[in-house]
C-alpha cells in the first residue's frame, strides 16, 4: 500500500482546492469553501491510511470538499438562504468527470486566485495575508509567525481582504484578460514581497524563511508558465528568486548566525538553482523592458558566478546598481553602489558617492547606513568617525545575529584597509 | 492471538477540539499515523473506521429505562490482536490522536469459542 504524499501535499492541495472550488461556486463563498476544503483534507487524513490513497487524490478531495460545501449550503438553505443554494449548486450539473477538469485547469485556477488576492481594492498587507491563507494553505497562527505579527492582526487583515472581495460589483467578474495584464505588476509586487519576507526577515527561523521563499518561487513559476503573465519582468523576478535562494544555506553558520557574502563557503551554493536562475535571467532579456527585477537579478547573478569575493565583477555590479537607482530610485541602492565602488576603486571613492547625500531618516537611522559608513571610514583611515558610526550601527542592529555579525565585521575593517 | 475491539469514545467532560488543524499539521498527523501503522503492523487486524448514526433495535415491548444515543459516545472502532489486554491497550494508546483530552479508547477482548 503506498501512502507517501508530497512534502507539502496538504498545504498545496488546500490552495488548489480553494482556487478551483471558489471559482466554481463564487468568491462570495470563500470562507465556506475554505471550511469545506479543510474538512475534506481531514477526511483524507482519517481514511487514506486506513484504506488506500485514491489513484487521483486531487479528484477525491475535490469531490469530498464539494459535497461538504453543498451540504453546508443546504443546511443554510433550510435556514432561509435558498437562492444561494441554487446559485452555487447549478454549475455542478455538468460535472461528470472532475478528474479531467482538475488535470487541465488547476493551474489556471491557482493563477486566477493569485490575481484575486492582488485586487487593487485590498490593502497590500491584506493581499499578502490572503495569498498565504488561500494559496499557500497556512493558517492564521502560521501566517502570524511568518509575517512576524499577531494572530489578531492576521485576522484583521484577512477580514479586510474578504470584505473587499464581497463588495459589489462582484470582484470575480473583474478577472478578465485585460485585468490580468494591468494587475500583473501588483501580483509581481506581492510575490516579491512574499519572497523578501522570507529572504530578508531578521526574525523568523531558517526553515520558516526558506519555506516562504519556496512558496514565492512556486507561485512565480505559475506566472512564468502562463501566456498572460509570462513577461520579461516575471522571468527576471523568478531569476532573482532562484539566484538568492541558491545562496541561502551558506548565509548561515551552524549556530544560525549570519555569514557575510565575502566569508561564505561558495561550494555550499546550490548550483542547480543558480543554473535555473541564469536560465530565467537569459529569458528575461527578451524584449525592450528593463525592470528593477532585471537589475536585482543581474546583481545576484554576478555574485553567483564570481569564483570568489575578490574576483567579483564589481564593475558590472556597480552598473546594475546604477540601473536599479534609475528604475527604482532609493538611497539604499546608492548605498549598495558605494559598497561595490569601494571594492573596485577603494573606500575613498565609495565615500565620495555618499557625500552630499541627505539620507531619509528610515535609512540614516538604520544599522545599514551606519555600518557601511563605519566600514568605509575605517578602511579610509578615519578612525574617529568610523568608531562613532560603529557604535550607532551596533545600537540600531535589529537582531542579535545582525549585531553579532556587525561586531565581527566592523572590528576587522581596519585590517582590510587599502 | 486474542483479538480486541477498540472503541473510540468521546468524553463528555472533554472539550471538543477547538482548534482545527492546519494543512501543515494534517501533513504531520498523516505521517504520524502511518508511522504508528507500520510499527504495529502485526497487531492491526482491522483499522475500522468512524461510526455514524445508529439506532438500537429493541425487542417488543421496549423495556423501560434510558437508552443511550450510540453516536454521541462511540466515534470509531478498530480491531487489534495482542497477547494480553495490556498489550492491546498499549497499541491503541500509541495511536496518534486517539487518547487525548476529550477522547478515550475502550479496549474489549473478543472471546473466541473454546
Amino acid at each position: 500500500m503506498t501512502t507517501s504524499l508530497g512534502e507539502h501535499f496538504f498545504r498545496h492541495e488546500f490552495g488548489r482546492l480553494v482556487a478551483t472550488l471558489s471559482r466554481r461556486v463564487g468568491l462570495r463563498h470563500l470562507e465556506a469553501v475554505e471550511d469545506a476544503v479543510q474538512e475534506a483534507l481531514l477526511a483524507a487524513v482519517d481514511s487514506w491510511p486506513k484504506t488506500v490513497v485514491p489513484d487521483n487524490p486531487s479528484a477525491w478531495l475535490y469531490r469530498v470538499a464539494h459535497n461538504r460545501f453543498v451540504g453546508e449550503l443546504r443546511r443554510q438553505a433550510r435556514r432561509g438562504a435558498l437562492d444561494e443554494l441554487h446559485a452555487a449548486a447549478e454549475p455542478e450539473a455538468d460535472e461528470s468527470a472532475p478528474e479531467l477538469r482538475l488535470a487541465g485547469d488547476v493551474r489556471d485556477d491557482l493563477l486566477r486566485m493569485l490575481f484575486v488576492c492582488c485586487d487593487e481594492a485590498i490593502p497590500i498587507e491584506s493581499q499578502l495575508a490572503l495569498a498565504l491563507k488561500t494559496l499557500c494553505g497556512f493558517d492564521v497562527r502560521e501566517i502570524a509567525a511568518r509575517l512576524f505579527t499577531t494572530e489578531a492582526n492576521v485576522y484583521k487583515r484577512l477580514g479586510r481582504a474578504r470584505s473587499c472581495l464581497r463588495e459589489p460589483p462582484l470582484r470575480e467578474a473583474d478577472v478578465t484578460t485585460d485585468r490580468l495584464t494591468t494587475r500583473l505588476p501588483v501580483v509581481q509586487g506581492v510575490l516579491y514581497l512574499l519572497f523578501t519576507e522570507g529572504y530578508l526577515s531578521v526574525h523568523a527561523e531558517t526553515a520558516i524563511r526558506r519555506e516562504l521563499c519556496d512558496e514565492a518561487r512556486r507561485l512565480t513559476t505559475l506566472l512564468a508558465e502562463h501566456p498572460v503573465s509570462a513577461t520579461p519582468e516575471t522571468f527576471a523576478l523568478l531569476a532573482l528568486m532562484h539566484l538568492h535562494t541558491a545562496r541561502m544555506a551558506a548565509r548561515q553558520d551552524v549556530a544560525g548566525g549570519l555569514v557575510l557574502l565575502e566569508d561564505q563557503d561558495r561550494s555550499r551554493w546550490d548550483q542547480t538553482l543558480i543554473h535555473e536562475g541564469l536560465h530565467w535571467l537569459a529569458r528575461s532579456a527578451a524584449g525592450a523592458t528593463f525592470s528593477r527585477f532585471h537589475a536585482e537579478a543581474g546583481i545576484a547573478a554576478e555574485h553567483c558566478v564570481a569564483p570568489s569575493f575578490a574576483e567579483t565583477r564589481w564593475d558590472r555590479v556597480i552598473e546594475c546598481y546604477a540601473l536599479l537607482e534609475r528604475v527604482a530610485p532609493s538611497p539604499l541602492h546608492l548605498l549598495n553602489r558605494a559598497v561595490a565602488t569601494a571594492e573596485l576603486h577603494g573606500p575613498a571613492q565609495g565615500l565620495a558617492l555618499l557625500e552630499g547625500i541627505d539620507p531619509p531618516t528610515w535609512l540614516s537611522g538604520s544599522y545599514m547606513w551606519s555600518a557601511v559608513l563605519a566600514d568605509l571610514h575605517r578602511r579610509a583611515g578615519n578612525d574617529a568617525v568610523a568608531e562613532s558610526y560603529r557604535r550607532t550601527a551596533l545600537e540600531t542592529a535589529p537582531s542579535a545575529s545582525i549585531r553579532e555579525v556587525l561586531t565581527r565585521r566592523l572590528a576587522r575593517a581596519g585590517a582590510r584597509s587599502r | 492471538m486474542p483479538k480486541f475491539l477498540c472503541l473510540q469514545r468521546s468524553l463528555p467532560s472533554g472539550r471538543d477540539d477547538a482548534e482545527k488543524p492546519s494543512p501543515a499539521q494534517m501533513q504531520a498527523m498523516y505521517a504520524k499515523f502511518n508511522e504508528w501503522r507500520e510499527t504495529f503492523q502485526a497487531n492491526l487486524v482491522d483499522l475500522g473506521g468512524r461510526l455514524g448514526k445508529g439506532k438500537v433495535a429493541l425487542p417488543e415491548p421496549a423495556p423501560d429505562g434510558p437508552l443511550v444515543e450510540i453516536k454521541e459516545l462511540v466515534g470509531g472502532y478498530m480491531i487489534v490482536s495482542a497477547t494480553t489486554l495490556d498489550e492491546a491497550i498499549a497499541v491503541a494508546r500509541a495511536c496518534p490522536g486517539l487518547v487525548r483530552p476529550g477522547s478515550a479508547v475502550e479496549v474489549i477482548e473478543i472471546q473466541s469459542p473454546g
